[in-house]
């Protein structure tokens, strides 16, 4: 058991800078997901700390030992791809004992950790198959129990449920929250989808342009983002941000005209001003007008998107508040749900609390 | 709409069956028909049935041509394959010059035959060929390339062993596209270079590897043919170095019997076919084994 930190770590390929001075701690026994767009660098730390590839400086721990230096075979960590990279010429108890008969564990015992990983993994009626033979889940299930079988001090999984279809991956996502309670093992866990970062993480690490934005609890990346580019990544849909301006005392912003909230002390000018669309009241007496461009209808909640001046903004309503296109509504906002970016450097202004 | 495709398929396929009537069907046709006659271009052919294989039967330098080109088969079939795996595997990674390195692996391949059979000739020279002068360097015997029956025979072979350019290619490129990840897990999983050549790179290759084997075992019958007029002549006696084409060509080119020389070739012909038979029974008992 150990966890994995990665301390000022620095990835460049030639020109291009995947990684820049990335700090990176992953407790020992947590489920750390990594989210970020594609080309955030999210793929590359995970190799990092693999060992897959060199770090250009910087470097890798994993529990008390310094790994930044050694192969992958001695790193003893496990990793699951997203393509799932299955030997297709072996079956699926070959492919989850392929590490421990490489290693040399005797027969017999190899045959007893492919059964107890293949059970843990809910793939121990495939053993047989090929993978030509399994469908996409299935799959899915062998190379998680081959990543299993072995007990590594860490867990490394690429995107492991990006392949499977949506109905399978919230079943499947929910199974792995469970499988890595009963395992205990530190595992990283890399994503493109929020959703998903935030419901599986312990932790969430948001990563951009291979600079580290926040580390957090789920709730915490969500109600306190550090930044802009956290705060419209994580939600969906993503946080309207308006530009804003301070007079008298209070940040106007298109349509709305708020109160900052105590022990903020805005600057006059780069302001943007931060609204989720769940938090955009739609009926009111005393809110700016605005007009419905498009309404989304999604069953247990519509989605309005709404035109007042030169901007766009987009509400999240329950299904009953009935609305056309071409609708005026009015729109309102409480002061505690409002959030303030410095423009120019894109940082949460902090209040005191939320 | 069915009938319309027929069609075109039809006729896009038209001028390779007009070739392959015209330079392949029709010759085959000629060749059988004249395995049964004796023609020697001036006096009209006579039938003879099946007199010319009777006599091919009993022909000692037919048997000894025959033993040579399966012994050249069984040595260079082998090797160049190895040879072709391992230039393949030791190339495909990415590093300084190895574009260079790749093209002078192929390079030989695309020396004219006769050109390359002259270059040989000077190599296996027993006096200034660079070959001896090396071996003796070293200290070691220097092989009688030429008129040794023997030390001839492997000079055939080794000739043919940097040949192996499409091979190389074939297996490069096969090896190029096995899927990174898999190489990965199996660094991740601690396998050792020799386990991942065994148990992941060899069996994913092993259908390209196996189409390499019929292709060159097919190919290896008529690769001795300039190699033997040229560097040794068929020689050093006796008919060391004769191997099935050369018996063929010195039938009907100098001793003008066609019809001897076309059954011959129809031997040589069904020898290939039962030899590919046999390697794919032996592969399709073991093809669970290895194709995916």
């Amino acid at each position: 058991m150990a966890g994995l930190r990665l301390e000022s770590v620095v990835k460049a390929y030639g020109e291009i800078t995947a990684l820049r001075e990335l700090d990176l701690d992953v407790h020992d026994g947590e489920l750390l997901t990594l989210v970020g767009p594609s080309g955030s660098g999210k793929s590359t730390c995970l190799r990092v700390a693999a060992g897959l590839e060199d770090v250009t400086a910087g470097r890798v721990h994993i529990g008390a030992r310094d790994v930044t230096r050694l192969p992958p075979a001695q790193r003893n960590v496990s990793m699951v791809f997203q393509s799932y990279a299955l030997f297709p010429h072996l079956s699926s108890g070959e492919n989850i004992g392929f590490g421990l008969r490489a290693r040399g564990v005797p027969r017999a015992e190899v045959a007893r950790l492919v059964a107890q990983a293949a059970a843990q993994a809910g793939c121990a009626d495939l053993l047989e198959r090929k993978p030509h033979e399994l469908s996409g889940g299935e799959r899915q299930r062998v190379a998680l129990a081959r990543a299993l079988a072995r007990h590594p001090d860490v867990y490394l999984l690429d995107e492991p449920l990006s392949n499977l279809d949506a109905q399978l991956r919230v079943e499947t996502r929910a199974e792995l929250k469970r499988l890595h309670r009963s395992v205990g093992t530190t595992m990283v866990y890399v994503t493109h989808d929020q959703l998903e970062a935030l419901t599986l993480g312990s932790r969430v690490a948001v990563l951009h342009e291979g600079a580290l934005q926040q580390v957090g609890a789920p709730d915490e990346i969500y109600a306190q983002p550090a930044n802009r580019f956290v705060a419209r990544f994580v939600g969906s849909p993503a946080m309207n941000v308006l530009p804003a301006a301070l007079e008298d005392g209070r940040v106007r912003a298109g349509p709305f005209a708020l109160e900052p909230r105590a022990g903020i002390d805005p600057p006059a000018q780069h302001l943007e001003l931060g609204l989720r669309p769940e938090h955009i009241q739609l009926v009111g007496e005393d809110g700016a007008p605005a007009r419905v461009e498009v309404v989304e209808s999604a069953g247990n909640e519509t989605l309005v998107h709404v035109r007042a001046g030169d901007e766009t903004i987009v509400a999240r309503t329950p299904p009953e508040l009935r609305l056309d296109v071409g609708d005026t509504v009015r729109l309102s906002a409480a002061p505690r749900h409002v959030y303030l970016f410095d423009a120019e450097t894109g940082l949460t202004l902090q209040g005191l609390e939320r | 709409m069915r009938d319309r495709e027929t069609r075109q398929l039809v006729l896009m396929l038209a001028p390779y069956l007009f070739g392959l009537a015209v330079l392949i069907a029709l010759p085959g046709v000629v060749t059988f028909v004249l395995s049964l006659y004796e023609y020697d271009l001036i006096r009209s052919p006579r039938f003879l049935g099946l007199g010319n294989f009777r006599e091919l039967v009993d022909d000692e330098i037919f048997r000894t041509s025959l033993r040579n080109s399966l012994m050249f088969m069984a040595f260079a079939v082998p090797m160049r394959l190895a040879g072709a795996l391992a230039l393949a595997l030791l190339l495909h990674r990415r590093f300084r010059g190895v574009g260079a390195y790749r093209t002078s692996a192929y390079l030989p391949s695309v020396v004219p035959d006769v050109a390359y059979a002259l270059l040989w000739l000077w190599i296996f020279n027993p006096l200034y060929g660079p070959l001896n002068l090396v071996l003796t360097e070293l200290g070691a015997d220097r092989p009688r390339w030429l008129t040794d029956p023997q030390h001839a025979q492997w000079a055939i072979i080794v000739m043919s062993l940097f040949l192996i350019g499409e091979g190389f290619l074939v297996a490069l490129a096969t090896r190029q596209s096995l899927p990174r990840e898999l190489y990965e897990i199996a660094e991740l999983e601690s396998a050792k270079p020799w386990y991942v050549f065994a148990r992941v790179t060899l069996p994913l290759m092993a259908p390209t590897l196996l189409l390499l084997l019929f292709r060159d075992t097919i190919f290896s019958f008529q690769a001795t043919f300039v190699p033997a007029l040229i560097v040794t002549e068929g020689g050093p006696p006796p008919y060391a170095t004769t191997y099935l084409p050369l018996f063929v060509y010195q039938n009907a080119f100098e001793y003008l019997r066609y019809g001897y020389a076309a059954a011959a070739t129809l031997a040589m012909f069904a020898v290939t076919a039962a030899i590919v038979y046999v390697q794919y029974r032996i592969v399709r008992r073991w093809r669970h084994a290895f194709v995916v």
